[in-house]
C-alpha cells in the first residue's frame, strides 16, 4: 500500500517520519487548518486497497473497521494535537479521481464511501465549538447508519439513494439541506427494508417457536448500533463476564419508561463481546407487552420473550443467554426523583429459574437509561383508563406527541459484573425461599454498588 | 391377538389409521362410521351406524374390543353442521363412548384432541407441555367442545383406573380438510392488525403415525403432536398461496357475528388465536411413544396449496418425475 501513495509534506519537514502511518490508520483528529483536505486525503488513502478490490466482509461487529473511533465509539479528543500542524497529504499513485462532494462518495463501494464521509464529518467535528460537535457526531452516526443499511441494498436501490443525496453536501451538517437529504434517504431505506422483509415473507424465512426471526434482528441491528454508539455513546465494561457459549442469566436494573436498556444490553453483547460477538440475548419482557398490537410481534421477532418463569427455565435449558429485569414495572415506571434506587426484586423468581437451570447469574448495571425520559409524574388514573401499566408525564411527553418519545441522548455505561455461580446449590434449592431470597439480595446489592460506583465516576449526564 | 375399533373411520384420518393398523397382522381392525370411508381402509371391517351407549356397549362386548380409537368429532375432519348437533356429537357422544368402554371392559381408549385447548393466552408459557390444563374460558366452537371433553376425561380417568385413556393433542392438521385449511382457502384470510403469532401444524401422515403408536403401545395421559418448526400466521398464509388481510380487530368481530352463528366457525375458532401463539412441546411424545414428525410445517403447508392443482412449471414437473423414477434407488 505505501508504494502507491506519494506524500507531500509542505511544512514542517520534521514531521515527515511518522505521519504516513498515522494518517493511514486514523484514530486521527487532525488539527489542521485545512481539515477537509486532510481528511479527504485520508479517505482515499485508507480504504482504497481493501475496499475497492474486495469489500470488507461483514461480521456482526459493525465498527471493527471504523478507525476514527476509539473502543467506545466516539472520537478521542486527546489525539487532536498529536499530529503536525498543516500536514498536506496528497495521493497521486492510485489514480485518484477529482473529488467533488457528494458525487465522489460513490466511487468505491457505496457503504464504504458513506463510511469515509462519516470519518470526515467526525474529523471536522473536532474543530467546531462544543455544540456543533454533538451535532457533528450525530451527523456522522447517521451517515454511518445509512452506510450500514446500504450493505444490504441492491445496486438499483443504492442508485436511488445516491440520486436523493446528489444535491446534498454531506460535509456540511450545519446546512438544513444536509438533514433533509439524510432524512429522505433514511426514510427510503426503511421503506426498502420493509419491502425486503415482505419479499422474504413470501415464506422463505424461519422463526423459532418464540417467533424470533434472525433476519429481522439483522435489519434492526444497524439502528440499535447507532443508538448504542452515537446516541447514547454506551461504554460497556466487563463483557468478558458474559460467557461466549452456554447458558447464563443476565440480571439488570430496569429504567427508562421504554425498555431501551434491554436493547442496549443486547447490542453490547452482539457488538462488543470479545469472543463471540454475534450472540443473541433473549430478554424477558412483561407479558403485558404481548397484548399490544405491533409491539408484540416486533418484540417476538427480535428474540424477546414474555417474562414467565417457565420461559426462562426453558430458554436457559437450551443454553441461551437470557436477560431479566427483576424490578419489572416498578423499575421502568420509576419517577425521575427515584432514579438509581433499585426497586424490590420481585419474589426472586429469576433466582429460581437460574437455580433450576443451573445457570450462572451475571449482574448487570445500566447507568444513563434513567434519564432518557425524565418522568416526573405517573398519571395512574389515565393509565388505568388506557389499560397501560403506567402513563408517564415527562417534560416532552405527551406534550410534544410522537416527538416526545425520542429519548434524551444521555451518556450510558453498562457494567457486566463477575458471574455468580449457582452450581453448588443444586436445583432443589430453587424451592428453598431462604436461599432464593438471599441470592436475590446478593445480586441486587451487587448491582446497586456497581451503579453507585459508576454514578460517582460520571462527570456529566450527556 | 388384539382388536382395535376405530370410531370415525369415515374421515380421512380414520381411514388412514385403519390402513396403517392393518399392516400389523396380529391386530383385528374394526370401524364405526357415520358415512362410508373416503379411502381404502386395509383389512378393516366397518359398519355405518349411529349407535347409542347401550348399543355400543353390546358391540364392544361382542367383538371383544381391547382398544377404542375415538376420532369422530364434528368439525374436525369435515365442515360441521349445526352447533347443537356438534355439541351433541362431540361432548355427549364422547361421554357415551367412554361410558360404554368402561362397561364393556375395554382396556385402552385413545381420544384425539387439539393443542388449541390450552388457549391462546399471553399468560401461558410460550411453549406448553402436557401438564398445562385445558383452558376454562376463551375458547369457542370445536375447541370449546374438546376442552369440555378434556375436563370430563380428567375426572373420568380418576374414577376408572382400570381404563387407560390416551389423549392426543394435535396441532392443526394439514392434508385433507381441516379448519385451518378452510381458513387458508378463504379469499384473503383475516389477521388482526398488529399481531402475527406463530402457529404449529401437523402433517396428516405424522398424525396417523401418532395414533397408531398410541393405540398399539401401552400408554396413558396426554401427548402433544406438532411439526418441529413453527411459522408465523402471515407466513403460513403466504406459503399457502394467499395474502393475509390484516384488519382492525373490531371489524373481524363484527363480520363474524354477522355470519350464521349456528354454524361452527373455522379456524381460528377464537380471535385470541390470531393474537397470541399457542405452541406446544412435543418432547413427551418423542420420548414415550418414539414418535417423530417426518414433515416440516413449511413444506406441508406449501404442499397443501398444490393439492388438486398441478403446477405448469416444467422444472417442477421434471423434478417430480426424477424423484419418482429414483424412488427405488
Amino acid at each position: 500500500m505505501p508504494d502507491s501513495i506519494e506524500i507531500e509534506i509542505s511544512d514542517p519537514p520534521a514531521e515527515v517520519a511518522s505521519p504516513p502511518a498515522k494518517v493511514a490508520s486514523p484514530p486521527a483528529e487532525v488539527a489542521s487548518p485545512k481539515p477537509r483536505r486532510a481528511a479527504r486525503a485520508k479517505r482515499v488513502a485508507e480504504p482504497t486497497p481493501e475496499s475497492v478490490s474486495a469489500p470488507k466482509p461483514r461480521v456482526g461487529k459493525p465498527h471493527t473497521d471504523a478507525p476514527a473511533e476509539d473502543g467506545d465509539g466516539h472520537p478521542t479528543p486527546s489525539h487532536v494535537d498529536t499530529f503536525a500542524e498543516d500536514v498536506d497529504v496528497r495521493i497521486t499513485g492510485a489514480g485518484v479521481p477529482n473529488l467533488t462532494p457528494a458525487a465522489a462518495y460513490w466511487d468505491v463501494h457505496p457503504s464504504d464511501s458513506m463510511h469515509e464521509v462519516e470519518l470526515e464529518v467526525r474529523n471536522n467535528t473536532s474543530q467546531q465549538p462544543s455544540q456543533a460537535t454533538v451535532m457533528g457526531n450525530v451527523a456522522a452516526g447517521l451517515i454511518d447508519l445509512i452506510g450500514e443499511n446500504m450493505r444490504r441494498m441492491t445496486e438499483e436501490q443504492v442508485g436511488k439513494a445516491r440520486e436523493m443525496l446528489s444535491g446534498t453536501d454531506l460535509n456540511d451538517y450545519l446546512d438544513p439541506g444536509f438533514w433533509r437529504g439524510i432524512g429522505m434517504v433514511l426514510q427510503y431505506q426503511v421503506q426498502e427494508q420493509v419491502d425486503f422483509i415482505k419479499r422474504r415473507l413470501r415464506g422463505e424465512y424461519e422463526v423459532d417457536p418464540y417467533g424470533m426471526d434472525v433476519e429481522m434482528i439483522e435489519v434492526v441491528r444497524p439502528f440499535l448500533a447507532f443508538m448504542y454508539r452515537t446516541w447514547w455513546r454506551v461504554e460497556s465494561h466487563g463483557l468478558e463476564h458474559v460467557p461466549a457459549e452456554g447458558r447464563a442469566l443476565l440480571v439488570s436494573n430496569h429504567s427508562g419508561v421504554l425498555p431501551w436498556d434491554g436493547a442496549m444490553i443486547a447490542t453490547a453483547v452482539s457488538a462488543d463481546h470479545p469472543v463471540r460477538p454475534d450472540r443473541i440475548v433473549r430478554s424477558l419482557h412483561l407479558h403485558w407487552f404481548s397484548t399490544l398490537p405491533f409491539v408484540a410481534p416486533a418484540l417476538a421477532a427480535t428474540g424477546q420473550v414474555p417474562g414467565l418463569p417457565e420461559n426462562a427455565v426453558r430458554l436457559l435449558g437450551n443454553d441461551e443467554l437470557v436477560c431479566v429485569f427483576p424490578e419489572g414495572l416498578k423499575g421502568v415506571g420509576k419517577l425521575y426523583k427515584d432514579r438509581y434506587k433499585l426497586a424490590r426484586f420481585g419474589r426472586g423468581g429469576f433466582v429460581q429459574a437460574a437455580l433450576r437451570a443451573r445457570a450462572p447469574i451475571v449482574p448487570v448495571a445500566v447507568v444513563g437509561a434513567e434519564e432518557i425520559y425524565p418522568m416526573f409524574y405517573n398519571a395512574e388514573s389515565f393509565a388505568k383508563l388506557l389499560g397501560f401499566p403506567y402513563f408517564p408525564l415527562t417534560p416532552f411527553f405527551p406534550w410534544l406527541g410522537m416527538l416526545g418519545t425520542i429519548p434524551l441522548p444521555t451518556r450510558w455505561s453498562i457494567t457486566f459484573c463477575p458471574p455468580i455461580s449457582t452450581e453448588e446449590y443444586g436445583p432443589r434449592a430453587a424451592d428453598d425461599p431462604l436461599t432464593v431470597l438471599a441470592l436475590a439480595e446478593r445480586v441486587r446489592d451487587t448491582i446497586q454498588e456497581t451503579i453507585d460506583l459508576r454514578l460517582a465516576e460520571r462527570t456529566s449526564l450527556f | 391377538m388384539s382388536t382395535v375399533l376405530i370410531n370415525g373411520i369415515g374421515g380421512a384420518l380414520g381411514a388412514q389409521v385403519a390402513r396403517q393398523i392393518s399392516t400389523h397382522d396380529e391386530v383385528t381392525v374394526l370401524g364405526l362410521a357415520r358415512c362410508e370411508p373416503p379411502a381404502p381402509v386395509g383389512r378393516a371391517e366397518w359398519l355405518v351406524a349411529h349407535l347409542n351407549g347401550v348399543q355400543l356397549t353390546e358391540l364392544l362386548r361382542a367383538e371383544h374390543v381391547d382398544t377404542l380409537i375415538h376420532l369422530d368429532f364434528a368439525g374436525a375432519d369435515a365442515p360441521a353442521g349445526g352447533r347443537e348437533a356438534a355439541v351433541q356429537q362431540n361432548v355427549i357422544g364422547t361421554m357415551e363412548i367412554l361410558g360404554a368402554c368402561a362397561a364393556a371392559g375395554v382396556s385402552h381408549v385413545v381420544v384425539r384432541s387439539h393443542i388449541g385447548i390450552y388457549g391462546a393466552n399471553p399468560k401461558n408459557p410460550t411453549i406448553l407441555n402436557e401438564s398445562r390444563p385445558a383452558a376454562r374460558s376463551g375458547l369457542s366452537g370445536l375447541l370449546r367442545d374438546l376442552a369440555e371433553v378434556e375436563h370430563f376425561l380428567a375426572e373420568f380417568v380418576l374414577k376408572h383406573p382400570e381404563l387407560s385413556v390416551t389423549i392426543l393433542r394435535f396441532a392443526p392438521i394439514v392434508g385433507g380438510w381441516s379448519p385451518l385449511i378452510e381458513y387458508f382457502a378463504q379469499p384473503s384470510p383475516r389477521t388482526i392488525m398488529g399481531f402475527d403469532p406463530s402457529i404449529q401444524v401437523l402433517h396428516i401422515d405424522d398424525a396417523v403415525d401418532a395414533i397408531v403408536r398410541a393405540a398399539l403401545s401401552p400408554c396413558a395421559g396426554a401427548f402433544n403432536f406438532a411439526a418441529d418448526d413453527a411459522v408465523c400466521i402471515s407466513q403460513a398464509i403466504r406459503l399457502s398461496g394467499q395474502q393475509p388481510a390484516s384488519t382492525f380487530e373490531s371489524m373481524i368481530g363484527l363480520s363474524a357475528s354477522v355470519g350464521d352463528r349456528t354454524k361452527l366457525r373455522p379456524w381460528p375458532f377464537d380471535l385470541s388465536f390470531l393474537r397470541h401463539s399457542c405452541i406446544v412441546d412435543t418432547r413427551r411424545a418423542k420420548d414415550v411413544l418414539g414418535w417423530s414428525p417426518l414433515h416440516r410445517a413449511v413444506d406441508s403447508i406449501r404442499t397443501a396449496r398444490q393439492n388438486g392443482r398441478v403446477s405448469d412449471d416444467p422444472a417442477i414437473s421434471e423434478a417430480a418425475m426424477r424423484a419418482f423414477l429414483s424412488r427405488k434407488g
